[in-house]
């Protein structure tokens, strides 16, 4: 039982869990609400989030996590967006490089600029696997809209992020 | 760490693009633990989306329902008649032993979900392989072409969009008519003495194929020809010596644009209120060009490339049909509508010109759609 309580509780169980959580708000909530006409990409947020709350090595592994969650549901390359958002969440992941404690702030902008910077690196990586036609001047418009976003709710998403990644220190006292 | 996770990426992006079992093994897996999920947050997000919908598009459905309104009485009429069309084209197809879309069954499936990305263009379907739908088929709605099945599990599949980036298919093209001709009234009272021959000519210079009549002698006959708009020459010799009185009442030309000018009127017969039948000419028929088509993703009209563009054939304009090509290894059955050319980019060399396709489905409000049960070759599993 312990045992269990403790697969329960591992980041990565938590982490799938989130994913998963978030993924189905991704596909109904934001599927329909689609302003300028962009999907926001609360799955990249997510990913950024992992980063910036537990640093880019767990940012990077999150959003791997994320990113293939996001690939089953869809019909790209499978792995695709894996490896974008695992980037974003290294990339999100620097600020706690630069910075000792980050503010807010910091969040925020680490947060948008790697939201940006994978939407417009995801196009590029279709390209390369032989996916044409994704690049075009559109794109900037999705990059703003879902940074903009992204960074409205970067601070919300990082704690939970904290909640998925970050070990507790103290067991819960059912886990005993 | 990052390495690992890097050459994971690549050995799945690998994987899924050689059409691994695995890759779609887990999809499948996936989404038998996601549809739940996906199910309950549906149901408890319904009322934000509906709110949000209500808020921001309330004015535009009025509008737009209205519209739809006017437009429906419109059309109407026109379905009715159209529909006779093809029925009596699918029969003719049918006595010639050619095949037609008759012959295909299909299934109706409601669109329940739309791609999360920003970037792929496809629809969920709320039907399956238990309906009989497998990778590759055709997917139309009452206007035209839709896409194609890109993925299928027991009770859902999913279509890719015509306009998607990784959608291409094979397409007829028809070059541009020429301006039609018809000839309401083109009646000869000839009135001629004995041994008298009189021919009646009427055709341009650069095309010699007026319609030529002989009159035998003290008969009364008339004669009936097609003029092109043009160049109108009326002849009239007199092989004998005695007196020649021919009259030709110049024929009355309508144009019509987009119509097209193949047809041989034949002469009303004597006595006759100048009733008239058209015979198409099937030398006359407007050739077609083959092309492939490609989508170019969102809010982007497709492309049609490799039409060459030749003399022989005609030009290419706007505004002609556009419907599948069919064959061994097109995707789709043959002539199936899929749009309108929108616009002809002519490009220098050899690379011929540019076509961008106007869809005739509207493929921004999909609901119900038809699946034709029509498996191409190539996308038969091996």
């Amino acid at each position: 039982m312990k045992r269990f309580f403790a697969i329960i509780e591992s980041p990565a169980t938590r982490t799938f869990l989130l994913g998963l959580v978030v993924l189905s708000f991704q596909t109904t909530l934001f599927n329909t609400l689609r302003p300028f006409g962009v999907v926001l990409q609360v799955m990249l947020l997510f990913s950024c989030a992992s980063g910036v709350a537990a640093g880019s090595e767990a940012g990077a592994v999150a959003g791997f996590i994320f990113g293939l969650m996001y690939d089953m549901v869809l019909t790209a390359p499978m792995g695709l967006s894996a490896v974008v958002f695992g980037f974003a969440g290294y990339m999100a992941g620097g600020v706690n490089a630069f910075v000792h404690e980050a503010r807010w702030w910091a969040k925020i902008i680490a947060v948008a600029l790697a939201t940006a910077t994978a939407v417009l690196l995801y196009p590029a990586a279709s390209l390369v696997v032989g996916v044409d036609g994704l690049l075009g001047s559109r794109i900037v418009t999705v990059a703003l809209a879902c940074a903009a976003f992204n960074a409205v709710f970067a601070v919300p998403a990082a704690r939970i992020a904290r909640w998925a990644l970050v070990k507790p220190v103290r067991q819960a006292v059912w886990a005993e | 760490m990052i390495v690992v996770l890097l050459l994971t990426s690549i050995l799945l992006v690998t994987l899924d693009l050689r059409d691994s079992g695995f890759v779609s093994g887990v999809r499948d897996t996936f989404g038998t633990v996601f549809r739940p999920v996906e199910r309950l947050t549906n149901v408890v997000t319904k009322p934000v989306s509906n709110a949000w919908r209500g808020v921001l598009d309330y004015g535009e459905l009025r509008k737009e329902n209205l519209a739809l309104k006017d437009l429906l009485v419109k059309q109407e009429g026109t379905a009715i008649a159209a529909a006779a069309s093809v029925r009596e084209a699918q029969e003719l197809l049918a006595l010639n032993g050619l095949p037609t879309l008759a012959g295909i069954d299909s299934v109706t499936a409601q669109i329940v979900g739309q791609s999360p990305s920003n970037f792929s263009q496809t629809f969920e379907l709320n039907r399956g392989k238990s309906s009989g739908i497998r990778v590759g088929m055709t997917v139309t709605n009452g206007a035209g072409l839709v896409g194609k099945i890109t993925d299928a599990t027991l009770e859902r599949s999913v279509v890719m969009l015509a306009t998607d980036p990784e959608y291409a298919i094979a397409v007829k093209v028809g070059n541009c008519p020429a301006n039609a001709t018809t000839t309401t009234a083109a009646t000869t009272t000839t009135s001629l003495p004995a041994e008298t021959t009189t021919t009646a000519a009427a055709a341009p210079s650069s095309t010699p194929d007026g319609v030529t009549t002989t009159t035998l002698p003290g008969e009364t006959t008339t004669t009936s020809s097609t003029v092109p708009p043009t160049t109108t020459t009326t002849t009239s010799t007199t092989t004998t010596t005695s007196t020649t009185t021919t009259t030709l009442p110049k024929p009355t030309t309508t144009t019509i644009k987009g119509f097209t000018p193949f047809s041989t009127t034949l002469p009303p017969r004597p006595g006759g209120s100048g009733s008239q039948i058209t015979i198409p000419e099937t030398g006359g028929l407007v050739p077609r060009e083959t092309g492939a088509m490609e989508g170019r993703g969102i809010g982007r009209t497709p492309i049609i490339r490799f039409v060459q563009a030749s003399e022989r054939l005609g030009a290419l304009c706007e505004g002609v049909p556009v419907v599948t090509a069919g064959g061994s290894q097109s995707l789709a059955p043959p002539d199936l509508v899929v749009g309108t050319v929108a616009r002809v980019v002519n490009r220098k060399g050899t690379a011929g010109p540019l076509l961008e396709v106007d869809l005739a489905a509207n493929l921004g409000s999909l609901n119900f759609v038809r699946v034709l049960l029509y498996q191409p070759a190539t996308e038969i599993p091996r």
